[in-house]
């Protein structure tokens, strides 16, 4: 009995080994092109391992005639990220911490009004917000990139009002009677102790502004606040028989992909955390 | 539908502050008992509120409200604002044959996108709700995908379709098996599946964690004494599985949904432009046609209006099923 679990038990292991494999091939592929050299990679029939390594296609992604990557998009996805990510976070501990723990009138509406807008991605209203980014002659510039994209603020809120809500009551009373201000409350009391909150927040939010196309693609038509996804849909829009070579265009998808998959590898957990809430082992 | 599943279920947390310990920090007053006070706290809390509100209200609050207004006038947003034409768009939208088609297209996607997400995501989640020694590094390798972008995918994903068997990695793998690949992305029938096969990758990882994570609630106990009194899989999934990760579904399919609504418009503007023949044009992508195309602003904000219809149709249907499921 024990015996036939057991090897109940190492089957699955294998098939579980053999699907995420095959769930993973795509970017396993992606790596494997990445490294080929451009006549291995359009031979017939397709190979899936480099015959020689091409390191080469790293640095041709990024210079002369096969440039892709512009190092200025690449300034400008970290300064989109960092900016709509980090002004977000602010808006939403400090919103949070006020849903949270404190009492006011119309509470419940403002409450309501973010779990609503969850249901409302900015894809859907993609063009009245256009507008008013518009009409306060924001396109094509930074603050036009970053705040219409810092201002959907119904997840973060949410999740740092969950998690504070579950702070004992008895600590910010105590805080009160040593005198201490809401102020001196969020800085020195809540924040830090929100800090697994915000470790869940911030993986998911990275990796979604990091990714984000569609409001770049309209906020910033004109091209030198142009981000890294725009330039992958350009590579990936043209035809076959392009310019760019195959192979340094599968780099560049690694440069690219390749910051989001270290943050993801290493804040898997807290990732986890951020989507169920709870801990899976 | 209301935010509880996304706002309480998911994040009802099972962490605990670790209360003496806080309290510690503080020991001299938690001797003292706290006085009666008020338990409002006057302005403060619109303090706190306020630069969050006031973002919110610009760039979310005004462009919904807005945006319904904006569908009752045309503009071209360059010259001077915008006319009053009362319901004109909206009889236009009703005799647009490419609406049709186009809300069409997006409910096919959806349906034909979550359905199978959530079924797989299921599966893939019980088969790796397994203890072994390198079991993390295994797990990665299923959620990896949530690194990457819709545009990283569909550069890779263009050269995995690439048509026939002698170019394309997936064409060569079923030409091996003696079945005719699909012109894949210039095919009528088949371009919107290729679109659903990428974005069921991509929204597979969140799917098998939400999974995972209500998997893992059912004690091991459960399901070792049940394969012990002979229950096989099946049974397992039957009695055990299903009714403790049934709950779990309904934030799976919303959140899928709202993974396939982004999907539907970064995929088609890279790969297909709506292409072949219509095929692939999402209503997200005819409204983003219609706006920054053609200058149709007063159009374009009606036929989001509808798609705002369509998106909270489906999750009233998910409701309607889900109750329906849960009796």
């Amino acid at each position: 009995m024990i015996r036939s679990t057991r090897f109940t038990k190492r089957i699955r292991i294998v098939v579980a080994v053999v699907v995420g494999l095959v769930l993973a091939s795509p970017m396993l592929y992606m790596v494997a092109a990445s490294l080929m050299s451009n006549t291995q990679l359009s031979v017939q029939p397709p190979q899936v391992i480099p015959s020689s390594l091409h390191f080469a296609n790293y640095s041709d992604a990024f210079t002369g005639m096969t440039q892709v990557i512009q190092l200025r998009s690449f300034l400008n996805s970290v300064i989109f990220t960092t900016g709509a990510v980090g002004l977000q976070w602010l808006l939403c501990v400090s919103g949070g911490l006020a849903i949270a723990k404190m009492h006011f009138r119309g509470r419940s509406f403002v409450t309501a009004m973010f779990a609503i807008s969850l249901f409302i991605p900015i894809i859907t209203t993609l063009i009245p917000t256009f507008i008013v980014t518009y009409e306060l002659h924001l396109i094509n510039t930074y603050p036009g990139l970053i705040l219409p994209i810092a201002a959907q603020t119904g997840f973060g809120t949410l999740l740092f009002r969950q998690y504070m809500r579950q702070m004992p009551e008895e600590l910010f009373d105590a805080a009160r009677i040593d005198g201490a201000s809401w102020w001196t409350i969020f800085r020195r009391l809540v924040v830090p102790l929100a800090k697994p909150a915000t470790a869940a927040y911030l993986a998911i939010s990275v990796l979604t502004a990091w990714n984000m196309y569609l409001w770049p693609l309209v906020a910033a038509e004109g091209g030198s606040l142009q981000v890294l996804t725009q330039t992958l849909a350009l590579v990936g829009t043209t035809g076959q028989g392009e310019v760019t070579p195959q192979n340094v265009i599968f780099a560049s998808v690694v440069i690219v992909t390749l910051p989001m998959i270290l943050v993801f590898i290493a804040v898997q957990g807290a990732f986890i955390r951020g989507l169920t809430g709870s801990g899976v082992e | 539908m209301s935010s509880r599943p996304l706002a309480s279920t998911a994040l009802s947390s099972r962490r605990r502050v670790r209360v003496g310990q806080l309290l510690g920090a503080r020991a001299s007053v938690g001797a003292m008992p706290p006085p009666p006070r008020s338990r409002r706290s006057g302005s403060t809390p619109w303090v706190f509120l306020a630069p969050n509100l006031i973002m919110f209200t610009i760039f979310v609050v005004v462009p919904i409200l807005g945006g319904l207004l904006l569908s009752f006038t045309t503009w071209d947003i360059t010259n001077g604002w915008p006319k009053w034409v009362g319901l004109a768009n909206y009889h236009r939208m009703f005799s647009d044959p490419l609406v049709w088609q186009a809300v069409v297209t997006t409910l096919k996607f959806i349906v034909f996108g979550v359905v199978p997400t959530i079924f797989i995501a299921l599966g893939l989640a019980i088969l790796i709700n397994v203890r072994f020694r390198f079991v993390a590094v295994v797990r990665s390798l299923y959620l990896i995908p949530a690194a990457m972008s819709y545009a990283a995918s569909a550069v890779v994903w263009r050269y995995i379709f690439l048509d026939g068997p002698g170019y394309g990695v997936l064409d060569y793998a079923i030409s091996r098996f003696g079945i005719t690949p699909p012109d894949w992305l210039a095919s009528q029938t088949w371009a919107l599946p290729a679109l659903d096969i990428i974005t069921v990758w991509l929204s597979l990882p969140a799917a098998t964690i939400l999974y995972l994570a209500a998997l893992q609630r059912i004690p091991d106990s459960l399901l070792e004494a049940a394969a012990l009194d002979g229950a096989g899989l099946v049974r397992q999934v039957r009695h055990i599985i299903w009714p403790g990760v049934r709950y779990m579904t309904v934030l799976v399919a919303i959140v899928a949904l709202l993974s396939f609504t982004n999907g539907s418009f970064d995929l088609v503007n890279i790969l297909t432009k709506g292409d072949p023949l219509y095929a692939t044009q999402t209503l997200i992508y005819y409204i983003f046609v219609n706006g920054f195309s053609y200058g149709f602003f007063g159009y374009a904000a009606a036929l989001s209006v509808l798609q705002i219809a369509v998106v909270g149709g489906l999750l009233l249907a998910l409701r309607v099923v889900s109750g329906l499921v849960r009796r």
